[in-house]
């Protein structure tokens, strides 16, 4: 017993400076959406379950890395028709990959908050790389990032078979975050 | 009750087949096009219901005697025209859902925006449904055309009847409307 707590508090001294640069998203703060183009018509969606690891200290935005985890499964419309194709085999095929992740490591200060992370995202276990722009606020134990980002779906073979051409749906897709994170 | 039934799944023929013909003729904003084909499904799966439902009371009821005065000849075309708008009645509907299992785009069906509603089985998960596609759209295609024949030759009967025989066969389609004298 003795040597456990001993064992976690040299534990909690050994990861003190690694959690300085930690932070823990708030998901009630947090969004993740996407937006396209069905027929003509433009559709907006929310993806309702997600989460981010982060690891950002301002003096040093080379060091930083974020590590997003997207339950594909979790992507709303509000039409269920489009609900229900969604995590089908033709789209996100959820059942085979469950999870779309965005890595990466570094933020490159683009003047005052503006910034740019380089990393991957997959999707369908198809892993492109990805530069993603995004603004910066940290006030006090909070920061805020803000982002948005034109994919091309069909690079990760969002929309199979017929749906592999833009006749119905559009190949471009938005996707349009705001994370916030306490310290 | 057959009464109702009959009205119901009539319009519902009607309104089916000239958005049938618009959507596979008419040059249609996609946009419109597709909540077209939408609402096609959902008014020929509620048809079938109600085609259900005529079928068993159909089958639990005796219909109304035809008319005395009509030829062997006539009540055998009669017969066989309400035979074969039965076979259409029930082909139309299942054959449209054959044609929604076996489209590439794998739409889910959500009747009226509302009510989910399942593709077949097997047709669904078929390896190359291109093929299929093309089948069914040519069997749903041409047995509408018929069925439009099919759907004249009885209302045209019904007129005659009405307007040239002047007997009740029509009139007692319409619920409380007195008998001819």
């Amino acid at each position: 017993m003795k040597s456990a707590l001993a064992f976690l508090a040299l534990a909690t001294i050994a990861a003190g400076p690694a959690m300085a640069a930690g932070w823990t998203m708030q998901p009630a703060k947090s969004s993740l959406g996407f937006s396209g183009v069905q027929t003509g018509t433009p559709f907006t969606g929310q993806f309702t379950q997600w989460s981010a690891q982060i690891s950002y200290d301002p003096a040093n935005p080379a060091a930083a890395s974020v590590k997003i985890t997207i339950n594909t499964a979790s992507a709303k419309t509000g039409d269920s028709q489009r609900d229900t194709a969604m995590p089908d085999g033709d789209w996100f095929d959820s059942a085979a990959f469950p999870q779309a992740v965005f890595q990466s490591t570094g933020f490159t200060p683009q003047g005052g908050d503006k910034f740019v992370t380089n990393g991957t995202l997959t999707i369908r276990g198809v892993t492109q790389k990805l530069a993603l722009p995004f603004t910066l606020d940290v006030s006090g134990n909070q920061a805020v990032a803000k982002g948005q980002i034109t994919l091309l779906r069909t690079a990760y073979g969002v929309g199979q078979g017929d749906w592999s051409t833009g006749d119905w749906v559009a190949l471009n897709a938005g996707v349009n975050f705001t994370l916030t994170a306490t310290k | 009750m057959a009464i109702t039934l009959h009205w119901v799944i009539a319009l519902g023929i009607l309104v089916q087949i000239a958005m049938g013909l618009a959507m596979a003729h008419l040059s249609i904003p996609i946009h419109l096009k597709f909540q077209l084909y939408q609402l096609h499904k959902s008014i020929g799966i509620t048809v079938l219901f109600a085609v259900a439902l005529r079928v068993l009371w159909r089958l639990t009821h005796r219909p109304p005697a035809l008319p005395e005065a009509m030829p062997v000849l006539e009540r055998r075309a009669a017969a066989g025209t309400h035979f074969l708008l039965y076979f259409f009645m029930l082909a139309m509907p299942l054959t449209g859902w054959a044609l929604v299992s076996v489209s590439p785009y794998n739409i889910p069906t959500v009747l009226y925006g509302l009510i989910p509603w399942p593709d077949l089985p097997i047709l669904s998960t078929l390896s190359d449904k291109h093929a299929a596609d093309a089948v069914m759209t040519f069997i749903h295609s041409w047995l509408a055309y018929i069925l439009i024949g099919v759907f004249a030759l009885h209302a045209a009967a019904a007129l005659r009847h009405h307007f040239w025989l002047r007997d009740d066969t029509l009139r007692r389609m319409f619920w409380r409307l007195p008998r001819r004298p």
